[in-house]
């Protein structure tokens, strides 16, 4: 049987979250759940940053390159002089990359943001399972981990 | 359900406010949808009759309807500044203000966003705006400001929406918690199931940390483009250099007014004051008092440039502006956005709110006018004096107008009503 214990601070959750680590409590059989973040939870159940900033640069180099180019290939492809720019305008082309650098890279983001942290996820939807205000620390049992 | 679960204060405060709209409430969607709806009527009388019903033609033929486009691109910044900005700077004030003004910067956007196209002959054809194959074999043209301008203003929108949500969904959350019925199933719904485990903190987190570093960087951009839409042409009094930092101070300037105009009575009605601590509103202030000051100082520099340099076309602009048909405008200008804002020098009416909010008012009708003063004076003495000539919106322009503001504070209304006014999860953390 998992046990959950609740707490209504950050730091009863904490002091109580070290003291099962020092116990010896493998981090695998423990699941947080909190009303906000805390950085100090997550280094201490996780340790390693997430994997979330492959997203932002990819998406970030996906969007500038691609933006880049959008506006490269379409003028050569109808190749009409305006204003007497040359057909490939490196400055105003680079703005267009810039914009798509921000917009692909929060798209991309909120994305690998979902795939992450698996959302949406249904089960709380079906069941009954709700946002708690409380810090809630679960210990399960070796098995079931 | 889950009557077990004692919420706490500040989840009551926050949800409280969103319960039974009043009489106040009610006659203010009423008198904002009567607004909108007689603006959209105009908007279609001008698509069934032609840009004639407009008063802009030869030779002023950007009006009212560019103003208001800049002008609410303007406003949409400090949503962005005290979203994305303050929270890089970890500045705590921000949380009594970000979802409103986040809010306001969707709202703003969307109303911008239509005002290229009321401004539009056939409206019906937008679509050429964007790049997209087709029959045609055309493209558009990525060398013109006005291409900047609508990759500009969507990517702005569409981060703004990104980074809103986001904020938004722990708190949705809760909000399905204090619900029953269809409400809370609905929440539940656009919560996307978050239960606030660590996996999902943790790439929240990093998440929210990566949408405000990059909505930062369009705080600075999006109304610098918007500027060039003038700079880049070579019409007296528009093409200068200055153009995009004083467009950016002023779109910041006017956006902090508008957060004061919907915050000080939001706080009021809906008994929010403990959580909107007075200090807050007067950080507030003082950034309206900066962006005051740069956006004065502009106004100096841009006469000063004309007055010294050498420019006689330059010169005849910027004394036409001060002396000429639209002076009165031009000084009405002057007053509500460079001297009145002074006062907030002194620390009792930075704190006093009625006249916080009065001041603000005067701020969004100073920041309109400045925006007409530069669009339509210019148009109306360039270069050649047989090409001059005065422009006086119509009554269609001047309905639309009221229109926009209408569609703006329903938006507002009822998103107040909808969503949690201020964001629960990061009051809970301060």
């Amino acid at each position: 049987m998992p046990r959950q214990l609740y707490f209504d601070t950050p730091d009863a959750f904490l002091e109580e979250l070290r003291a099962q680590l020092n116990a010896g409590i493998p981090r695998r059989r423990l699941r947080a759940r909190l009303p906000f973040h805390l950085h100090e939870a997550e280094e201490l159940l996780i340790g390693r940053p997430s994997r979330l900033r492959y997203f932002a640069l990819g998406g970030g180099l996906a969007g500038f390159g691609g933006g880049f180019l959008l506006a490269m290939l379409t003028s050569v492809d109808w190749p009409i002089v305006t204003g007497g720019k040359p057909i490939v305008s490196v400055p105003p082309f680079l703005l267009i990359g810039y914009l798509l650098t921000i917009l692909i890279g929060s798209l991309s983001c909120f994305a690998g943001f979902l795939w992450l942290s698996r959302l949406p996820d249904p089960g709380p939807l079906v069941s009954d399972d709700p946002f708690d205000p409380r810090f809630v620390l679960t210990i399960n049992d070796e098995e079931a981990s | 359900m889950n009557n077990d679960i004692s919420a706490p204060q500040v989840e009551t405060d926050v949800l409280t406010a969103m319960r039974r709209p009043g009489l106040a409430w009610l006659t203010g969607l009423g008198l904002a949808g009567l607004l909108f709806a007689g603006g959209l009527a105009l908007w279609a009388y001008q698509i069934m009759h032609g840009m004639g019903v407009a008063g802009i033609t030869h030779p002023v033929g950007w009006g009212v309807y560019i103003t208001d486009f800049v002008f609410w691109v303007g406003i949409a910044h400090s949503g962005t500044l005290i979203s994305a900005v303050l929270f890089i700077f970890r500045a705590r004030f921000r949380t009594s203000f970000n979802r409103a003004a986040e809010a306001m910067t969707i709202f703003a956007l969307m109303v911008a966003g239509l005002f290229p196209l009321i401004h539009l002959g056939r409206v019906w054809r937008f679509y050429y705006l964007f790049p997209y194959p087709n029959q045609r074999q055309l493209w558009v043209n990525f060398r013109s400001p006005l291409i900047w301008d609508v990759f500009a203003v969507s990517t702005y929108f569409l981060v703004s929406l990104v980074f809103f949500y986001v904020g938004l969904m722990p708190d949705l959350a809760i909000a399905a918690r204090h619900r029953s019925g269809r409400a809370g199933k609905l929440y539940r719904i656009l919560s996307l199931g978050w239960t606030g485990n660590l996996r999902q903190w943790r790439h929240y987190g990093r998440l929210y940390m990566f949408l405000a570093a990059f909505a930062t960087p369009l705080v600075a951009s999006v109304h610098s483009i918007v500027s060039w839409d003038f700079a880049v042409s070579i019409i007296p009094g528009w093409h200068t250099t200055i153009f995009a930092p004083y467009f950016v101070a002023g779109a910041i300037f006017s956006g902090t007014a508008m957060v004061l105009t919907l915050v000080i009575p939001m706080r009021r009605v809906l008994n929010l004051q403990e959580h909107i601590p007075i200090d807050h509103i007067e950080a507030i202030a003082k950034i309206l008092l900066l962006t005051s000051l740069i956006v004065g100082f502009s106004y100096v520099i841009e006469h000063g440039m004309a007055f010294y340099g050498e420019n006689l076309f330059e010169m005849e602009q910027f004394r036409f502006r001060a002396l000429g048909h639209y002076s009165l405008l031009f000084w009405i200008m002057i007053v509500c956005n460079a001297v009145l804002p002074l006062l907030l020098f002194i620390r009792r009416l930075r704190r006093s709110l009625a006249f916080l909010f009065v001041l603000s008012l005067l701020v969004n009708v100073g920041m309109w006018l400045e925006r007409f003063v530069i669009v339509v004076c210019s148009l109306a003495r360039d270069f050649d004096p047989y090409n001059w000539g005065n422009y006086l919106p119509s009554p269609v322009e001047c309905g639309i107008t009221l229109g926009s503001f209408g569609l703006f504070f329903a938006a507002f209304l009822v998103f107040v009503k909808t969503f949690p006014v201020l964001s629960i999860t990061e009051l809970k953390e301060r």
